[in-house]
């Protein structure tokens, strides 16, 4: 009887043994630092294949595909939508969405890529944007050619269109707008004897000014953001059209007179007073529900969270963002974020998915009709902006008519260049401002920033033209 | 012993050869475990830090990663920032888990198990959730600047994640409460050796507790000393949590630790594993060269 008890709890303890994760006790008591790279990658993509292990691409002859994408009031319900509009051709079709947070289908990704093992990818997933040239260019066989695959490119904003390029190559089917917004408190505005309309179309002087003055009757800065983070800077430096890398892909950080302006007038924004910045995402999101701060400029996506403060309806209104004073090129509009789908090469119906997403996202303007209202998802598909719903007044912006506003501003875009070493040029260039706000001096930073950048490109062993 | 090998049993084997057979077949799936799990990928890993490349576009290159790193401007200032909080954070968590150890082993104290129950508990906790509560609790407007304010200590909150000093000294106050009750429980089981008669012997020669402690608990306790010390130094080299759910590197960059860099080679920018691969060789390699350094200043054993 002993036996079979003690025998009973070797077996019990050696299951739970296997079952803990131990990603969290390995990092203290751990002796094999040197496979922290190797565990680090083989650990995340252990965990992330078990949780998605039925979700990988389903076989050929089923009519049901596998979707990666994240945010359930957005994107998943954008694709359960467009799952209802493509069962009306064919009844069979299924869709499996699995919600995945950027961050780990980024890494799922990398674990794949450089593994070469493809069989944990699904048939289609969304990709940033800022992303795609990084890894179409780093893992080319893990993307669908999707050129000549029935999708009508030319009916999405070519700059949108220019992220999920590569090589005169398409590799993404365009969706969500990142468009940038101006989004203001006009309550606020009109306490401190301002409208929605000082604020559209004017330069970053003239907002600054504005802003004071908001300040002093109001006790309100105009926007928050979060310290060491790049959005808004690339915000900025791409509404006058600059970027970060030439078309050759060299670094241009320093000699950059546009960022030099940005970073100046970033500044400025700081040590008035008219921009506040906080430490987390979470705080920044508080900031706009809470109140304490009266505005926003980002992608409009943000729309979303903004809305989740149903007491402040009536009070909010949206309008384009200042521009550049200096800067030859500067323009009122810019683009923040945004994300393709992608058909990953482990499809074994990619067929199918390509008919999908043709039929549905680049193909159907009652879609985009259908999820625009609860979810906001702005569409960069043109003719979609023609259909009668976007023209609605939307009662929380003051029955203003936002969404055409968007699609207005959509076309006037510039392009930019990001390139396979984006992130790191981002985060190189947060470094810098970040010293800059404390007081260090500008053009060192600059320099150091770009040092930084050219040593992570000059490290890789091959070229990435 | 020499029975043993002298007694030939029926089948040929000495009975020392059978138990070292019987012994061996306990370890082997352990060994066969550790050798496929661990030593495998760490095999594999330094040949991959000998080739450079991005992505699947790996090519040998020797040494250049090592040689590479030392101009790495990034992987520096990691590396400092890591050797900050192993030099501040490691002494006074040890000496604070001594001293919490020492008291709640009082014969006399009452609720003893709670106290120790009530120390230890946020080792028990997970080191994402408790990274982002203490960033919560630190932001501008948080818990910590609320009840400062509140007490009157200062006058405007302070920005303490957005600070370089104070952004680390967050992570200290979080690394300190977190850890204490883990090495106190190991200081608390060394104690347990240690008999109470020596104790009361110090106490009849009229030794204070204050003498009591540097005399004799100390010297009594130095193999464990040294093994929570070799741990702790392990553990906060290889530091990753807390760098990216607190802080997330800091105000530039001046709170990442090395194994938050090679994270963001790895997996944020381009990759490059090779060179993050050559990274994680290097902390190996600091570990092993302050563990030997401990171990020969602290190894008592002939």
């Amino acid at each position: 009887m002993k036996k079979i008890a003690a025998v009973l709890m070797a077996g019990i303890t050696a299951v739970s043994m296997c079952a803990c994760g131990g990603a969290s006790t390995a990092s203290t008591t751990s002796s094999a630092t040197a496979s922290t790279a190797a565990s680090a990658a083989a650990s995340t993509a252990a965990s992330t294949t078990a949780s998605t292990a039925a979700s990988t691409a389903t076989g050929d002859g089923s009519d049901e595909l596998t979707v990666w994408c994240w945010d359930p009031t957005f994107n998943i319900y954008a694709m359960q939508e467009a799952e209802k509009v493509y069962q009306k051709t064919d009844p069979n079709f299924k869709l499996n969405i699995v919600e995945t947070p950027w961050a780990d289908l980024q890494t799922a990704l990398t674990t794949a890529g450089t593994s070469g093992d493809y069989s944990t990818l699904p048939d289609i997933f969304l990709c940033q944007d800022n992303a795609f040239q990084k890894n179409v260019k780093n893992y080319p066989d893990m993307f669908t050619d999707l050129t000549n695959s029935g999708v009508d490119f030319s009916q999405f904003g070519a700059s949108k269109v220019a992220y999920s390029t590569v090589d005169g190559k398409n590799y993404g089917v365009p969706f969500d707008n990142g468009c940038v917004i101006g989004c203001y408190r006009t309550d606020v505005l009109q306490q401190a004897g301002y409208t929605i309309d000082d604020f559209t179309d004017i330069t970053w002087s003239d907002f600054i000014t504005k802003g004071k003055d908001v300040l002093a009757k109001t006790g309100q800065p105009l926007l928050s953001v979060q310290a060491g983070e790049s959005d808004l800077i690339m915000i900025m430096l791409q509404s006058a059209g600059a970027s970060l890398f030439d078309e050759k892909g060299s670094a241009t950080i320093v000699d950059n007179d546009a960022l030099k302006e940005v970073l100046s007038t970033y500044k400025e924004l700081i040590d008035s007073g008219v921009m506040i910045q906080i430490n987390s995402w979470d705080e920044y999101i508080a900031t706009l529900t809470n109140a304490q701060v009266a505005g926003t400029i980002n992608g409009c996506w943000i729309l979303g969270s903004i809305q989740t403060a149903k007491d402040q309806s009536g009070k909010w209104d949206i309008t384009n963002m200042p521009k550049l004073d200096k800067t030859s090129g500067a323009t009122n509009y810019s683009n923040n974020g945004g994300s393709s789908w992608a058909v990953s090469t482990n499809s074994k119906n990619a067929e199918l998915a390509e008919k999908f997403l043709a039929a549905t996202f680049a193909g159907d303007t009652d879609f985009y009709a259908t999820i625009l209202p609860s979810s906001g998802a702005i569409a960069t598909y043109t003719p979609a902006a023609k259909s009668d719903i976007y023209n609605e007044p939307q009662e929380f912006f003051g029955g203003d008519k936002i969404f055409s506003k968007i699609i207005g501003y959509t076309s006037k875009i510039p392009k930019n260049n990001t390139g396979v070493y984006y992130y790191e040029a981002r985060d190189a260039v947060a470094t810098a401002l970040t010293n800059v706000l404390n007081g260090a001096d500008e053009d060192s930073e600059l320099k150091t920033a770009q040092s930084t950048v050219e040593f992570a490109m000059q490290g890789n062993g091959t070229s990435s033209s | 012993m020499a029975d043993k090998n002298a007694r030939v049993l029926k089948n040929g084997y000495s009975l020392e050869k059978k138990e070292k057979r019987t012994g061996w077949i306990f370890l082997m799936p352990a060994v066969i475990l550790i050798a496929i799990m661990s030593f495998y990928p760490m095999v594999r890993a330094l040949i991959l830090s000998f080739q450079t490349g991005v992505g699947k576009n790996m090519a040998w290159t020797g040494l250049s990663n090592y040689i590479r790193m030392f101009q790495d401007k990034l992987f520096i200032q990691s590396l400092m920032n890591t050797f900050l909080y192993l030099l501040i954070q490691v002494p006074l968590m040890l000496v604070l888990a001594l001293i919490l150890a020492t008291m709640l082993n009082n014969k006399n104290l009452r609720c003893k198990g709670l106290f120790r129950t009530l120390i230890f508990l946020p080792c028990a906790t997970s080191l994402v959730s408790y990274a982002i509560i203490f960033r919560s609790l630190f932001a501008n407007d948080g818990f910590v600047n609320h009840v400062l304010e509140a007490m009157g200590l200062i006058g405007t909150p302070v920005a303490w994640l957005t600070t370089t000093w104070t952004a680390r000294l967050v992570i200290i106050i979080a690394l300190i409460w977190r850890w204490t009750g883990y090495n106190m429980v190991f200081y608390l089981a060394g104690l347990q050796n240690i008999d109470y008669s020596v104790y009361e012997a110090a106490a009849i020669d009229g030794a204070s507790p204050w003498t009591t402690f540097w005399k004799i608990t100390a010297p009594l306790l130095k193999p464990t000393i040294l093994l929570t010390a070799i741990m702790s130094t392990n553990g906060t080299l290889q530091l990753f949590d807390e760098s990216v759910n607190l802080t997330n590197g800091g105000p530039a960059n001046t709170t990442l630790t090395m194994s938050h860099y090679i994270y963001n080679l790895s997996f944020q920018g381009s990759p490059n594993f090779g060179y993050a691969s050559a990274l994680a060789f290097v902390i190996l390699i600091l570990v092993a060269i302050l563990a030997f350094v401990q171990m020969k200043v602290g190894d008592t054993r002939e």
